[in-house]
């Protein structure tokens, strides 16, 4: 293992190193996926880029007119304990805490996490459950793509040579909303997912029927998806037990998991179904609460 | 590739040392410096012996390049207290038997300190605790008795408060 280290000052100076030196450079921010790939060989780089100092690449969570923007360094310690997240938003603090341990979650990016496209990443399932979209600067300026479109399959996305992640956007939840987002693994803490599902749940003003739904999977297929069928389903029907089981199942039918050490195929196929169920459950009831 | 001198403030002192670009701060800190007390194990961010302070905040030293560290203020073990004047924490860990084989320890007290720091005002709950050392693994298994320790720790951080305000 050997490579270069640069520390450009700014985004542009960091597109600009990377479009010299090609694809024998990666970007480095948090560096807890990158230097463990590095270190088993799975990465190979001969320049990182430390993107981790930019004084334009931001690392804060705004609350805009718009929602929320969240810049690409922003570490999941910060989302866990952030004020405007405790209530509706409550999924994103479930997420973000059960990424690695609070040494990870202090210098981890989130905007890493999204380029590293593992199909057990936590924190995807969240913000696929908040429609977010991506704001991504590239030599000729900025982009805009849905985190849904961005991720192609395990370790692959949408980034261009050369561009940087540079902030995640989602619109605020309609009123009567909640949202969870719950994890199966074999123990507590330090754990990868054997199915995490985050759902977003909109009620009537009385609290009975279902208006609208947003219900992501992950770690049951090569990429986190957005149960489409049972988003489907949901709206129109009563929120009860029944259709909360009825969307699971939906949700279910969509899986595509593999049996590997941490479960079966089929354990991952069952606690689809269970993990929507009572992800929808715990919506009604926050929303209930609220 | 070629070293480049490298500029880290460890403990509120500066040290200049010419590093290979790859060089992870656990690396530079036991054997380019000589400072031991932070351990290495899994270097993979699992286990938490390598955990120091970059500005205040418990990170693995075995993920963070050397090079990344440089404008941080970075505190280790080693600058926590000494045995004339302990930290509170190491104080407390004393007291309550929290040591057996000593290894996880210096990784343990930092992630406390760290946790402690986030919430000056509040004894956090026995479950808390336990959620904010999971990092930071024991193989004695002696979890209780470090648990008890941060807790007895974060009681007297509150009562010292208590009897003497911030000016």
């Amino acid at each position: 293992m050997s490579f270069d280290l640069h520390r450009p000052n700014t985004m542009a100076e960091a597109i600009g190193l990377a479009a010299r030196l090609g694809p024998a450079a990666r970007y480095i921010a948090g560096g807890t996926d990158l230097v463990v790939q590095i270190n088993r060989g799975r990465a190979t780089p001969q320049h990182v880029i430390d993107i981790s100092h930019l004084a334009d690449l931001r690392h804060d969570i705004v609350q805009t007119a718009d929602g929320f923007s969240l810049g690409a360094l922003t570490r999941y310690r910060n989302i866990e304990r952030h004020p405007a997240f405790q209530d509706a938003l409550k999924l994103l603090p479930e997420a973000a805490s059960v990424v690695g341990g609070v040494q990870v979650r202090n210098i981890a990016s989130i905007g890493g996490n999204i380029i590293n496209a593992s199909p057990a990443a936590d924190f995807v399932p969240a913000l696929l459950a908040l429609d977010a979209e991506l704001d991504i600067q590239g030599a000729a300026g900025r982009r805009s793509e849905s985190l849904r479109d961005f991720i192609l399959g395990p370790g692959k996305t949408g980034l261009q040579a050369g561009e940087i992640l540079a902030a995640v956007r989602f619109k605020p939840l309609p009123a009567h909303s909640a949202t969870a987002f719950l994890k199966e693994g074999r123990r507590k803490a330090m754990e990868i997912s054997v199915v995490c599902v985050a759902a977003s749940l909109t009620l009537d003003a009385s609290g009975k029927t279902c208006l609208a739904a947003r219900i992501a999977v992950g770690a049951v297929a090569p990429k986190a998806y957005r149960a489409a069928a049972a988003e489907a389903a949901l709206a129109g029907l009563p929120a009860d037990t029944a259709s909360f089981r009825l969307a699971g199942q939906l949700a279910a039918e969509q899986a595509a998991p593999i049996s590997d050490v941490r479960a079966s195929a089929e354990h991952r196929h069952h606690l689809v179904s269970v993990l929507v169920q009572r992800a929808l459950e715990t919506c009604r009831q926050r929303i209930a609460g609220a | 590739m070629s070293r480049r001198l490298l500029e880290l403030t460890i403990n509120g002192e500066t040290h200049q040392l010419l590093a290979e670009p790859h060089w992870t701060l656990l690396h530079v800190l036991r054997n380019q410096i000589g400072m031991m007390g932070t351990k290495e194990n899994c270097l993979e961010a699992e286990c938490g012996v390598c955990t120091v302070l970059l500005d205040g905040r418990a990170v693995n030293s075995c993920l963070l390049l050397a090079g990344q560290a440089e404008g941080h203020q970075i505190t280790t073990i080693e600058g926590l207290g000494t045995p004339e004047n302990l930290d509170p924490l190491q104080q407390a860990f004393i007291e309550c038997g929290a040591v057996q084989c000593g290894y996880c320890i210096p990784g343990m007290i930092l992630t406390a300190k760290s946790f402690l720091d986030e919430n000056p005002g509040h004894v956090p709950s026995r479950q808390e605790i336990r959620e904010a050392v999971a990092g930071t693994l024991c193989r004695c298994t002696g979890y209780g008795k470090i648990v008890d320790a941060i807790s007895v720790s974060a009681e007297r951080r509150l009562a010292k408060q208590h009897k003497e305000p911030a000016a």
